[in-house]
């Protein structure tokens, strides 16, 4: 049995329509979610296939960090993609500078966060003071190393460069396993 | 699950350790005391860098897994174990690979359990890192 916090304003993306999404955690992941919709936790509770449940609680987690019902549930899809969250407020100074980094993050008009996406081929959603990330694993690590540089003070024309950098080796070299 | 000894029904524990920079798998007896196998990401890449990845972790479970069918295991208890303590307190991302690989590799999976160390307040932690 395990808790998540879900903010308010996502409780009812959690719950969708009539249960519907909550229900379809429930059966994709084997699980039982124990809402709470006045304080937004959440237990959950195996009641299958462990391997799957274990997931359960980062699906969760990822609707309640902005990702919408079906990316939340794409980490079921494939063996490996993973959701990562990066706390923007423990890398910030302040409020002001939390603003501030997060609109470097985003970018004019959402650019840089939709060529994070794009060139990664990763999802990345910004909410409040977090930035998830959802792919396969090579994917949500150059979108960390993204992060970490921007957050760095890095310019955006060096993020994009090493994005474009990463973006090549992930669909040229299609070699995930160590070359030797 | 009943006691019998048949050698065909044995259980045993699988201890995955996580961290960003290597994962460890040590299979067990119930008890913990008995090591039957164990296996680390520098048994099957060459590059340190990589010995964290799930695809090592991948490797080492199948080649794990080999050997604990060998040895009368049919199924495994799971407790994973991030760095903790003042550290990151999630497992790295060698510890789902290795979990589903068990499973693929035919062994049951019974219960898995967060074993990473979560400091009842000790000591003070460093101050934040960049990623």
């Amino acid at each position: 049995m395990q808790h998540v916090k879900v903010p308010q304003d996502r409780i009812g993306v959690l719950i969708g329509e009539g249960g519907e999404t909550m229900r379809e955690i429930e059966q994709r992941a084997e699980v039982r979610l124990d809402i709470d919709s006045g304080s937004g936790a959440v237990a959950i509770d195996q009641v299958g296939d462990p391997v799957s449940g274990m997931l359960a609680p980062d699906i969760v987690r990822a609707i309640g960090r902005g990702f919408t019902p079906e990316s939340a549930l794409s980490i079921l899809d494939d063996e490996l993609r993973t959701f990562e969250l990066v706390d923007l407020d423990s890398h910030t100074r302040n409020k002001n500078d939390l603003r501030r980094q997060k609109g470097r993050l985003i970018g004019e008009d959402g650019r840089t966060r939709e060529l994070m996406e794009e060139l990664t081929g990763a999802e990345v959603v910004i909410k409040g003071s977090t930035l998830g990330a959802i792919g396969q694993p090579e994917e949500v690590s150059a979108v960390r190393r993204a992060v970490g540089m921007i957050l760095d003070g890095a310019p955006h024309g060096a993020v994009y460069s090493f994005l474009e950098r990463k973006h090549n080796e992930l669909t040229q070299g299609f070699d995930v396993r160590q070359s030797g | 699950m009943s006691e019998s000894e048949t050698s065909r029904d044995k259980w045993g524990i699988a201890h995955v350790h996580a961290s960003f920079n290597n994962t460890l798998i040590t299979v067990t007896d119930l008890t913990g005391a008995e090591t039957i196998v164990k296996s680390s990401g520098g048994a099957v890449v060459k590059q340190n860098r990589d010995e964290a990845s799930p695809y090592a972790a991948m490797q080492m479970a199948e080649s794990v897994a080999e050997e604990i069918k060998a040895a009368g295991i049919k199924g495994l208890h799971v407790r994973v174990r991030g760095p903790g303590g003042n550290d990151i307190k999630s497992p790295g991302p060698g510890a789902q690979a290795t979990i589903r690989a068990l499973a693929r590799a035919g062994l049951e999976i019974g219960r898995i359990e967060d074993v990473t160390p979560i400091p009842h307040d000790g000591t003070r932690a460093p101050k934040n890192r960049r990623l």
